[in-house]
């Protein structure tokens, strides 16, 4: 191997690697800093090979970028949720049916909906996937959107038929928390309780006092693995 | 005589490359969409590619099928890639 | 041929500049590609000059899982923002 390259050019490349990793640190959103990982992976990649270790720059490729990437996606997509179990007024088969008809794409998997009972976690699905915001609590769920976004939250609504269900879905942690919709005699039109601590920390600085009155309270059920959550997080 | 002119050309091929390089480059930084961006970064950055890895070609022909690859997967996946970035970045939310 | 690589490397710092002061990710993805492919090309330049069959390969590789990767986040990505 001829000494082709001037150390000149050996020191700038290898320096793009701590720039990378020090602008993958500073990243707040974690979907932004998964993609800045990549860069940082194929500024590695390069290093690697420009010092002779081409083994080292392929799992770095293959391992570090690809596979790395991919599963914190998903990761993160997973566990930065905010459940939200609200009560909505609606049955289940109408309203999927409704938004199935009205957005073409969704016909294949509503088609199966003609017999709701049967198949009531598909059901619970595609209600939340297709889920409009119900007309009363829009105001407190502008907020919540903004509280969600400015920390890269999801907001997912499960609608609940009644408060018996509210109740029994915070008890098995389906949702993290639960908003109510106050009676017009109460100084706040809504009360929102969350079980995870952090998110009421959270909340309690930042969501509007005027809105809601936030509560909080612990749920010691042992935790079902199947229905287990991102509670711990 | 016939040396001299490969690497002429080769080396014309790489700079054309790099020109291109910077002129796909360079609109990334202004506050274009992203659409204009794709395009001409899937444009002139895949040209730019191609034209650098046929200088390298031109230079040594001993490693032409790992050239004759990369061009190949340049060409393929970067046109594929550019299409699926379209379609991921300008769907809109369906709610 | 040595001259080749510093200007590649001017160039491969716009893009990583622009993932810097860009807020939108589809921005910082297109950054992303653009870094992908400059770094595999330049891994392919290395080898040439190096005169190195392995490091080309590694870096035709690259090239090819790079843009894999990318389609996989951007799919991901998609996902996320519908909901």
């Amino acid at each position: 191997m001829t000494n082709v390259m001037t150390d000149w050019d050996l020191a700038a490349i290898t320096a793009l690697l701590p720039i990378a990793a020090v602008m993958t640190v500073l990243q707040k959103n974690p979907y932004h800093a998964l993609v800045v990982r990549g860069i940082l992976g194929a500024i590695a990649a390069l290093v690697y090979a420009l010092l002779g270790a081409a083994d080292v720059a392929l799992t770095e490729a293959l391992v570090g970028t690809m596979l790395a990437i991919t599963l914190y996606a998903v990761a993160v997509r997973s566990s930065l949720v905010l459940k939200l179990g609200i009560i909505a007024p609606v049955d289940l088969p109408e309203i999927s049916i409704e938004n199935g008809s009205q957005n073409g794409q969704q016909n294949g998997e509503t088609e199966d909906l003609v017999h709701p009972v049967s198949q009531p976690l598909e059901d619970m699905f595609n209600l939340i996937h297709s889920f409009e915001d119900p007309p009363e609590l829009k105001p407190l769920l502008a907020d919540l959107r903004v509280f969600c976004d400015r920390h890269s939250l999801r907001l997912e609504l499960h609608p609940m038929p009644d408060r018996q269900a509210l109740d029994y879905a915070m008890e098995t942690k389906e949702v993290h928390g639960v908003a109510l919709l106050n009676g017009d005699s109460a100084a706040h039109p809504y009360s929102v309780t969350v079980r995870v601590d952090r998110l009421y920390e959270l909340m309690q600085t930042e969501l509007n006092p005027a809105i809601a009155t936030l509560d909080t309270t612990t749920v010691s059920l042992p935790e079902n693995p199947l229905m287990s959550d991102t509670s711990s997080r | 005589m016939m040396d001299q002119l490969v690497n002429i050309v080769s080396n014309g091929c790489i700079g054309a490359g790099l020109v291109l390089w910077l002129w796909g480059t360079w609109p990334l930084v202004g506050p274009r969409s992203v659409l204009y961006k794709l395009h001409t970064l899937s444009m002139a950055d895949t040209l730019g590619s191609v034209a650098i890895v046929v200088g390298l070609l031109l230079r040594i022909p001993s490693e032409w099928p790992l050239l004759v690859m990369a061009l190949i997967s340049l060409a393929i996946w970067n046109t594929i890639l550019g299409y699926v970035l379209a379609y991921c970045s300008t769907e809109e939310p369906n709610d | 041929m040595n001259w080749i690589l510093g200007p590649m490397l001017l160039i491969l710092l716009i893009p990583i500049y622009e993932t810097f002061q860009d807020k939108d990710i589809w921005q910082k993805m297109l950054a992303f590609a653009s870094v992908s492919t400059k770094t595999s090309i330049m891994i392919l330049v290395i080898s040439v000059l190096r005169d190195d069959w392995m490091i080309g390969l590694v870096g035709v590789l690259i090239l090819s899982v790079g843009n894999a990767s990318l389609m996989l986040l951007a799919q991901v990505l998609k996902r996320v923002n519908e909901l």
